[in-house]
């Protein structure tokens, strides 16, 4: 693992340049809840690298407009540009079409960006969390190249496997079959469950910790971030 | 060799070649755990102060929060480990006793570098494919010894040494602060800096830092020197589930088993001696 | 009308000392030599009417089209130059399903107008879409004007784009061979908080005020956008002809 391994070159061959790789994971879990007139959307503040942690606190998440938000986990530099073209063509469509743009037309535009680099695509988990037409709080989750569906609560990124579960059996009631209505957490419950699974996953995933900013999209207050810090280790 | 014959000593190589063969198919070969980690060791005014951290992962997963990884040597010498944890574990146990024979033989103290020999023999002989890193520190006759590992079995004597993931670093805190000479408490306190600086700044590091300061004719184990990375926070509601959550899809009862009655009958119980 | 033409007129893409682009202003002339076309809007939705010109007993009434559907939500009456309106119309229609495609939801009226007109001004000696693709453009302007019609988030909207590819939100508008007459007919007549059944016998009212021929369910054509179901849908001739009915009644009262 320390020592470097010596590769002998045989003669005959010519002596290859290290394959081409475009990707790197950086890493970071997102997590988003869509409440009754509340939406939540959380992404982890750690970049990292192999073993190590370039930087602390990135920003993984966009506030498209005050009832949309985006946020990625994945490949940072692809975070960046994919944040770009979307906050762009948000810009566009506003100045365009003169009304704002609703969550399931930033679902749509997500999908077809990511669906264009098919075949080299954004390495790029998505969840996309707002206020739909009604002022209801829906969510969406992507895979790297544009599947996605509207759903109640999703999570995305290193800590999927451990986080996702958790969500399901408490926002959903999933494996609770006494109980099979979905319960409608409050504002204040849903923030402490989104904290809850964080810390959780910052004990076990080791791409998940420092901090977490947690948006919170209401139709009175429009979105509101603040920072919820995790283990540094 | 008969399968279950694993006292001619060694290890058993008979699946090797099938093993080969799998992978010729394409079958993967089973990862082993590794202690993505951060150990180290420095020499003091009257001895050695051993440190680590406590995380052990699999590939992205934390496997162990509080897991240690300063191993028992003999009752002077202790040894850190970092690489496969199977491996580091079982060379320090078989050293370790080897040496414990030794000194029933021998009547004296274990020397370090008597450890160091066989931990280095052995490793050499499996020509990396034991993957022990180790630093290994004791006190003996001679006084206070600090020794680095390597998987191929070459060794470093050093006044301070780091290893694994986090050993750059933990290397990076010794090198500017390491003096000749310190005192226990700024020896300790130097360790805990490293270790603090690998849990930090390496994935592979986290958790708790442990100490073992070794002087002599005294070891003092320090486990959980330093807990900074406890849960801080719960839910404050918690989780609760009112007793039905799960439902009783449907019910059979069956009689497969009937338990001898602890107490035969009241009538012969009564005969019993009662006092 | 016309002072100095003399040269000018003869390139599409050249101005006029004065500051004219004399083939637009042309265009606009093509526009008055067609069929009459009215839009009107009310709260409940947009009216559109047109007159078929049938030129013969033979011609088969039901080919003459000059009421297309865009999308779901907007439809278009055209005046001038048909198979002009043809190339026009389908640009608006690939906009307007760019547009769902893209944003999951119907295209505004108004954008889709822009996007229709986009299309207008862009005439020359062929323009360079690629750099190694030129690509052979329309030779002249479109000798079209649109009645386009329809309902977003925002109601019912009424928009009239001419050539020179400027459009204008009216609240009742005529175009073609009649449209002056019809214009002050529809000044006279309208009012805000008409319903959608007055603006059907209005528009039929003011086609039969200008139109040459006896306006009958065959040669006329009715659609509407209604606010309500936000679907355009063109009327049936049984539908025209209670429409027509309706006028009469009116009339003999």
């Amino acid at each position: 693992m320390w020592n470097a391994s010596v590769v002998a070159v045989p003669a005959t061959e010519s002596i290859q340049r290290p394959d081409f790789m475009p990707y790197q994971n950086n890493g970071g879990t997102v997590v988003a809840i869509g409440g009754e007139d509340y939406c939540i959307v959380s992404a982890t503040t750690r970049l990292g690298l192999g073993f190590a942690i370039p930087t602390r606190n990135v920003c993984r998440y966009s506030i498209l407009n005050n009832r949309v938000v985006l946020a990625t986990a994945g490949m940072f530099a692809d975070t960046v540009t994919l944040h770009k073209v979307i906050k762009a063509r948000v810009k566009i469509y506003e100045e365009q079409q003169d009304k704002p743009f609703e969550l399931r037309s930033a679902a749509q535009l997500l999908s077809n960006t990511l669906y264009y680099r098919r075949f080299f695509p954004y390495y790029t988990f998505n969840v996309l969390g707002g206020l739909d037409e009604d002022g209801q709080g829906f969510v969406y989750g992507f895979d790297a190249i544009g599947s996605g569906e509207k759903v109640k609560v999703v999570c995305n990124g290193t800590g999927q496997a451990l986080i996702q579960p958790i969500l399901d059996n408490q926002v959903e009631r999933k494996q609770q079959y006494e109980n099979k209505q979905i319960t409608n957490l409050s504002l204040e419950e849903a923030l402490d469950l989104v904290k809850d699974v964080f810390t959780s996953a910052g004990e076990r995933d080791i791409y998940t910790g420092d901090a977490v900013d947690i948006c919170i999209i209401t139709k009175q207050r429009g979105v509101f971030v603040e920072t919820f810090q995790l283990k540094q280790d | 060799m008969s399968q279950f014959d694993g006292a001619g000593g060694g290890f058993q190589f008979d699946l090797l070649e099938r093993n080969e063969k799998l992978k010729e198919k394409g079958y993967r070969v089973p990862v082993a755990r590794k202690t993505g980690t951060t150990i180290v060791g420095l020499v003091f005014r009257e001895g050695v102060v051993l440190g680590a951290d406590t995380r052990a992962t699999s590939d992205t997963t934390v496997f162990d929060k509080n897991c240690e990884k300063i191993h028992y040597i003999a009752p002077n010498i202790y040894c850190c480990g970092a690489g496969t944890a199977a491996d580091t574990e079982n060379t320090t146990a078989l050293v370790s006793s080897q040496l414990q024979l030794h000194r029933l033989n021998s009547g004296r103290e274990s020397r370090v570098t008597t450890a160091l020999t066989l931990l280095k023999r052995m490793l050499f002989r499996y020509q990396g494919y034991v993957s022990a890193a180790l630093v290994l520190g004791g006190v003996d006759f001679y006084g206070p010894h600090l020794y680095t590992v390597y998987p191929h079995g070459s060794t470093d004597r050093l006044p301070f040494v780091t290893m694994g993931s986090g050993s750059l670093a933990a290397m990076s805190v010794f090198e500017s602060k390491y003096k000749d000479d310190m005192s226990r408490e700024e020896a300790e306190k130097l360790v805990y800096e490293a270790i603090s600086a690998g849990i930090y700044n390496d994935l592979g590091s986290g958790g708790n830092v442990d100490l073992c300061v070794i002087t002599r004719g005294q070891t003092e184990y320090l486990r959980g020197y330093a807990k900074e990375n406890e849960r801080k926070f719960r839910k404050p509601q918690g989780y609760s589930f009112p007793i039905g959550t799960t439902s009783i899809l449907s019910s059979t009862f069956e009689k497969s088993f009937v338990p001898t009655p602890l107490v035969s009958d009241p009538e012969s119980s009564s005969t019993m001696a009662v006092d | 009308m016309f002072l100095t033409r003399s040269e000018y007129d003869r390139g599409v893409n050249t101005f006029s000392p004065e500051g004219r682009l004399f083939q637009v202003e042309y265009a606009m002339e093509a526009i008055k030599l067609g069929s009459t076309a009215v839009g009107i809007q009310t709260a409940e939705g947009v009216v559109l009417a047109v007159e078929k010109r049938l030129s013969s007993p033979l011609l088969e009434p039901n080919s003459v089209e000059k009421l297309v559907e865009i999308d779901e939500h907007v439809g278009c009456a055209m005046s001038g130059l048909i198979a002009d309106a043809r190339t026009m119309i389908e640009h608006a229609r690939v906009e307007a399903q760019n547009h769902r495609f893209t944003f999951d939801e119907a295209m505004p009226v108004e954008s889709l107008t822009q996007a229709t007109c986009d299309l207008a001004l862009r005439f020359g000696e062929g323009v360079e879409e690629d750099e190694d693709k030129e690509e052979e453009m329309m030779s002249r302007p479109f000798g079209v004007s649109l009645l386009i019609a329809g309902v977003d988030d925002k109601g019912p909207a009424l928009f009239y784009t001419d050539p020179s590819g400027t459009y204008i939100r009216w609240l009742a508008k005529a175009i073609g061979a009649g449209a002056e007459g019809a214009q002050s007919a529809l000044q006279e007549a309208y009012y805000k908080s008409m319903t959608l059944k007055e603006a059907e016998t209005l528009a039929l009212r003011t086609l039969r005020e200008v139109v040459e021929e006896k306006v009958e369910s065959n040669n006329v054509e009715v659609a509407a956008v209604r606010t309500d179901t936000k679907k355009f849908v063109i009327y049936t001739e049984a539908e025209v002809k209670e429409c027509l009915s309706r006028l009469e009644n009116r009339d003999s009262q």
